[in-house]
């Protein structure tokens, strides 16, 4: 974007700008592009959820607003901008003002380091992986202040909960992307994409492999088992269904969002959708190579970079199309996932949620460190860290031997830890009826 | 660029100081907590114009995503008093002291230093990567390997405290029935009321 804002002010105008200028400005258009793009996500993800899930539920879902309720939405929002902001009097009135910015401004903070498609990404940061996870967690903040400021004791407890299970569920959500991260060697988000190139198998493990764009990490035991904790963790930090405890409309109303009607109340709903696009987003950036897919990097190869300026700008665009196009589906696609669990399973109780998360999933994701660590050493290392046996292996004859190992490592742990949770759990619903038994004293 | 930065820096430094000094003297604990959260933000920010990409995220990922949770947990459990005077009747004595003290210790100090900051090697436009997270993490594995495992011990050992402190005895665990156990409650005492009656039924 600098790039073309320098080439059109210095170049072509002739005017002569300094490079902080040019900088200012060219952030400056990338995050208004974002701006507009955050709410838009949200609109459509609405609509889609809601035919998605009244497919599941043999209804026909909103249609009457325009072709196919296209407009529901915006009829949505015209209604909330309508409403009126109701302030309790008992309310903090600056608090609770100011929470639901705090519960929106960083998911449009995340947005600052999500790659769209081959050189399309706003900051391409060393650590982008690690500020996107850092900056999701500031909206902890933001729902205390909401549940907190409104001095109702349904927002307080649901402010509380969501607290808790965003506190508890970002553990496994950072051990499996560390996993990824020992296997890449880079907290990037754009290197992590560009490792994913190849087909079934990463061209940066076998170089021989042909580049279609389907090396992804899925395909590997340690991403597998990385995906799905990851994915279970995004669940819980969205507060998607089966982990929906902070809102739980049947128990505590609406949450932390009780005491909040009109934009407030749009505002918390803007943040939750577009947290749940960009947990899609991430999710299949991470495992499902983002917008690497067959011809993007072929197309991306001949199109007008650092790397080769000599390239045709149709390339430019067709790859910036084909990658955007891969990425959105990819997300889309999670985005039904999310949908389809909502529309398959119900609410978990809090004490159920923390056990699986604490019991279960944490020391799943441990176990996969470790195999990512037996990964890295089997197909990356040699005779200068310590293990010379490997030197004389062909690279895909020590991708085979990794797979098998980790295979091996990931599906026992998964045994043994489901069966010793289950044990649990037996054990603790049994101890339920003891207690049970004990306070009625009825046989 | 200079300029930018220094606009950004005295903005940013203004919003540290407010922040900080808000904290101590608002009255509402729990808004004395939110004024330290923006102050740590602040804080985040400032290391980002240091070019400490790696301090600033972990600033934020452990003082705004976690302490100050946990701070405002704390508060939230354990508040009893909201609203007292928080100037004594003395504060003039407090604010003559800390004045003298400034003017005696550090206003000579900052004065007379002579503040010659080396310049960044290198060419300009081409920062050097400032405490990156390559250098901490093998940082961690060489040189200061023992400090490592130390904290790590230290952190294993509070987790198993705060176990043992939660653990508690189910059985003296008080409890209050949810409604599904309290529908099989009714449904057993009708049980055994209806075979009471049965077996007296049968003894007639």
């Amino acid at each position: 974007m600098q790039d073309v804002v320098n080439q059109v002010i210095n170049t072509s105008f002739g005017w002569g700008w300094p490079s902080w200028a040019i900088a200012l400005i060219g952030y400056l258009i990338v995050a208004a592009l974002l701006f507009g793009i955050a709410p838009f996500q949200m609109l459509f993800l609405t609509l889609y959820e809601r035919r998605a899930i009244a497919r599941m539920q043999d209804r026909i879902g909103p249609n009457r607003v325009g072709p196919e309720g296209a407009f529901q939405p915006l009829a949505d929002g015209v209604k909330i901008f309508t409403k009126e902001d109701i302030v309790p009097a008992a309310a903090d009135q600056w608090v609770h003002f100011i929470a639901p910015c705090v519960v929106v401004a960083p998911t449009m903070f995340m947005f600052a380091v999500l790659p769209w498609g081959p050189g399309m990404v706003p900051v391409d940061m060393n650590l982008g992986l690690l500020f996107f996870f850092a900056i999701s967690s500031v909206s902890a903040v933001g729902l205390m202040m909401a549940g907190w400021a409104s001095s109702n004791k349904f927002a307080l407890v649901g402010a509380m909960r969501a607290v808790a299970q965003m506190v508890s569920y970002e553990i496994p959500a950072v051990l499996s992307l560390l996993a990824i991260v020992l296997v890449t060697g880079s907290l990037s988000i754009v290197e992590l994409i560009n490792y994913q190139g190849g087909l079934f198998i990463s061209t940066r493990d076998v170089a021989s492999v042909p580049d279609w764009g389907l090396g992804w990490f899925i395909f590997s035991p340690v991403g597998f088992l990385a995906f799905i904790a990851f994915f279970i963790a995004a669940l819980a930090e969205g507060e998607r269904t089966p982990f929906d405890i902070p809102e739980a409309d049947s128990e505590i109303i609406a949450g932390y969002m009780t005491e909040y009607s009109g934009m407030k109340f749009g505002l918390f709903y803007l943040a939750q959708y577009v947290l749940n696009f960009l947990l899609c987003a991430i999710t299949s950036i991470i495992f499902f190579g983002g917008w690497q897919g067959p011809g993007v990097g072929w197309l991306y190869a001949q199109a007008i970079t650092h790397a080769n300026p000599q390239g045709g700008w149709v390339f430019n665009v067709l790859a910036g199309v084909l990658g955007v196009f891969y990425f959105l589906l990819k997300t889309y696609g999670f985005f039904f996932v999310m949908v389809w669990i909502r529309g398959a399973y119900a609410r978990l109780r809090i004490d159920q949620l923390m056990d699986f998360g604490w019991k279960f999933l944490i020391p799943l994701t441990l176990v996969n460190i470790f195999s990512a660590a037996i990964w890295v050493g089997l197909t990356k290392w040699g005779a200068a860290e310590g293990l010379a046996f490997v030197e004389g292996w062909s690279p895909l004859m020590r991708w085979a031997v990794a797979f098998a190992v980790t295979l091996i490592v990931n599906l026992g742990a998964y045994l043994f830890l489901a069966r010793i949770f289950a044990q649990s759990q037996d054990e603790r619903t049994r101890q339920d009826d003891e207690v049970l038994e004990q306070l009625t004293n009825v046989a | 660029m200079d300029l930018l930065i220094q606009i950004i820096f005295g903005l940013l430094a203004a919003l540290i100081i407010g922040a900080a000094m808000m904290v101590v003297t608002v009255r509402n604990v729990i808004h004395a907590a939110l004024w330290l959260i923006a102050s740590f933000f602040a804080v985040a920010a400032l290391y980002l114009t240091l070019e400490a990409e790696f301090i600033a995220i972990v600033q934020v990922l452990v003082y705004v995503g976690a302490i100050s949770i946990l701070i405002l947990f704390a508060i939230m459990l354990t508040r009893s008093s909201e609203g007292e005077r928080l100037l004594t009747t003395h504060w003039w004595a407090a604010a003559l002291i800390s004045l003298g003290l400034f003017g005696a210790v550090l206003l000579p100090t900052l004065v007379g230093h002579t503040w010659n900051i080396p310049l960044p090697p290198g060419a300009p436009g081409t920062p050097e990567t400032l405490s990156g997270v390559e250098e901490i993490g093998r940082g961690f594995v060489n040189e200061f390997v023992i400090h490592f495992e130390v904290a790590g011990i230290l952190l294993t050992v509070a987790l198993i405290g705060a176990i043992v402190i939660a653990f508690e005895e189910r059985s003296r665990r008080r409890r209050v029935l949810t409604l599904a156990e309290e529908h099989i409650l009714q449904q057993r005492q009708q049980a055994t009321a209806a075979r009471v009656s049965a077996v007296a039924d049968a003894a007639d």
